[in-house]
């Protein structure tokens, strides 16, 4: 008797939960089905099984572009974000503890703020009216604006200003599990600075790096505020075709192969990252 | 900085540069935003005219705002209280016990950290209206419940797998009944857990717009409100709403200083042990 209890109490426990899941999953599955249907103008679905969606969204060269856009931004964003979110990490480990508390509440406000919010701040800062044409313009520097917005570049700087703090975390939760006496014993061995940094602690903290890079890339593929603020129409990315395609033209059938060949894009590169880093960090001798 | 004993060093100087780079492009817009929201004009302009509050007072003033706020701080206080104890009960069947398909569900009940928020958000508009549930708030509660759901089940989990359980055990042997037991040892201990899941769940709740913007109806969210503001008018009433809410967010992380840590923001998937 006390042993079926026992036995039973876990699927009790996350029942709450699974009701949600199955919820959420049934509506993708739906959603999955009426990506293989067609709709007519005025969005009534007709059930019968065709790829015409995903037909039209890879062949048609302007559906295709969101894509295309949308991947070239968010990878060349990612790199950037990388670039500058790996020294902030590092220092926000291995610096004094002032430095490292300022480093965290900068990225923690960042992060607990509103993307929209955010992405306004970063309007105001490089927009054709923002702070810093208003600043070139003041002291004659410049005839014209400098256009950033409307364009992949300030998409781009919004898309890498939102995910910065993501990188960050994922980098520091990895450097803060390195073992440091690794470097004393490399510095007493002779090796520089430079050295140590690119053959032990860069190859020691590539988990970090790649989950950074996942994290990012997939927020960023799927933005939606940034190309809407930033990019103002002239560089929709593919969650804007989604959103376009289902609320304001109720083609779902077409929304939905949108959102199933971002869903499986993203995958993709999850795969993709932990394959690639599995490789790299095959030739790291373990810690410890 | 240690590196400073050993000189002039490329490495640290580098990083210091690309850090600076970093932190200036995330502090740099809010100061700007907080300088804009006391402008006197409309118009961005450098050097600052004037100052004024009046965009505070259209803030007050506007009622859109303050029905969405009303709104934002509802969902979020549900969503928040749901999570917590649907995560609770799931972290602990997960942490404590074995059972088929453990794996599994645990994964999934994390997935919608990798699912983009629009296809979670097309996949709900859609069952909404096939089921023709069109109560705009119960279908957003449920959308940010699922939302919040990942971030708590990682906290609450993650301190489950530090707790010690042979503390409960003492308390069993020493005569304290389950209920007791539970009350007086287990939710004291994981409290710090379940506060930073709450802090969490709250403020992804508060702050959703993507899926967000697929079930609202005439009845908007806070962030909503903002994104179409921003759209349609150009003054910086939304300067001031940001300046509020910045200043929010830093009393909020003064106060949970301790609790918050870079580990549960991290991009970890899987609860640590």
């Amino acid at each position: 008797m006390r042993y079926q209890k026992t036995h039973r109490l876990p699927y009790l426990l996350i029942l709450p939960g699974l009701a949600f899941l199955a919820f959420f999953f049934s509506a993708m599955w739906a959603l999955l089905v009426i990506s293989f249907c067609k709709a007519d103008e005025l969005g009534f679905i007709s059930y019968a099984f065709t790829f015409s969606q995903y037909q039209k969204f890879f062949t048609d060269p302007f559906y295709l572009g969101y894509l295309i856009r949308s991947l070239h931004v968010s990878f060349l964003s990612t790199l950037a974000v990388l670039v500058i979110g790996y020294p902030t990490a590092y220092l926000m480990v291995r610096s004094t503890s002032t430095i490292r508390v300022l480093i965290m509440i900068i990225l923690l406000v960042h992060f607990l703020s509103s993307y929209v919010m955010r992405m306004y701040g970063i309007m105001l800062f490089i927009g054709n009216n923002g702070i810093i044409n208003r600043f070139f313009e003041y002291f004659g520097i410049l005839n014209a604006p400098i256009r950033m917005m409307y364009s992949e570049l300030g998409v781009g700087i919004g898309l890498a200003t939102g995910s910065l703090a993501f990188v960050v975390f994922s980098v520091s939760s990895v450097l803060e599990g390195i073992d440091w006496t690794v470097e004393e014993a490399a510095l007493s061995l002779g090796a520089s600075r430079k050295r140590i940094f690119f053959e032990i602690i860069l190859p020691l903290s590539l988990p970090g790096v790649a989950s950074g890079f996942i994290i990012s890339f997939l927020y960023n593929l799927s933005s939606f505020v940034t190309p809407a603020l930033l990019g103002g129409g002239a560089f929709d990315m593919v969650s804007n075709f989604i959103y376009e395609q289902a609320v304001e033209l109720l083609n779902y059938p077409f929304a939905s192969s949108g959102a199933f060949v971002l869903l499986f894009i993203s995958l993709f590169i999850v795969f993709l990252t932990n394959k690639v880093s599995e490789h790299m960090i095959k030739g790291v001798p373990k810690q410890g | 900085m240690k590196a400073e004993k050993e000189g002039y060093d490329i490495v640290t100087s580098v990083f210091f540069a690309l850090t600076f780079v970093g932190l200036t492009l995330i502090v740099f817009p809010q100061i700007v935003v907080l300088l804009t929201s006391f402008n006197s004009t409309p118009e961005l302009a450098f050097p600052p005219k004037g100052l004024s509050l009046k965009w505070y007072r259209h803030m007050i003033e506007r009622e859109a705002f303050f029905h969405s706020v009303k709104l934002s701080l509802l969902l979020a206080t549900l969503a928040t209280v749901a999570s917590l104890v649907i995560s609770f009960l799931f972290s602990l069947a997960v942490v404590r016990h074995k059972f088929f398909g453990r794996d599994l569900i645990n994964a999934l009940i994390l997935s919608p950290l990798i699912i983009p928020e629009v296809v979670s958000g097309l996949a709900l508009l859609y069952i909404f209206n096939r089921l023709q549930l069109y109560n705009t708030t119960v279908n957003l509660l449920i959308l940010h419940i699922l939302l919040t759901l990942p971030y708590s089940v990682r906290v609450i989990s993650a301190t489950l797998y530090r707790f010690d359980v042979s503390l409960e055990e003492a308390a069993l042997s020493l005569g304290a009944d389950r209920l007791r037991t539970f009350a007086l040892i287990t939710v004291p201990l994981i409290r710090p857990g379940l506060i930073s899941a709450a802090v969490f769940s709250f403020v992804v709740s508060f702050n959703n717009f993507t899926a967000t913007m697929f079930i609202v109806t005439r009845q908007t969210t806070l962030p909503v409100e903002v994104f179409s503001y921003i759209r349609t008018e150009n003054d910086p009433t939304v300067a001031a709403i940001s300046s509020v809410f910045v200043i929010l967010t830093i009393l909020l992380i003064l106060v949970n200083r301790k609790r918050i840590g870079a580990r549960d923001l991290s991009g970890d998937r899987t609860a640590r042990k």
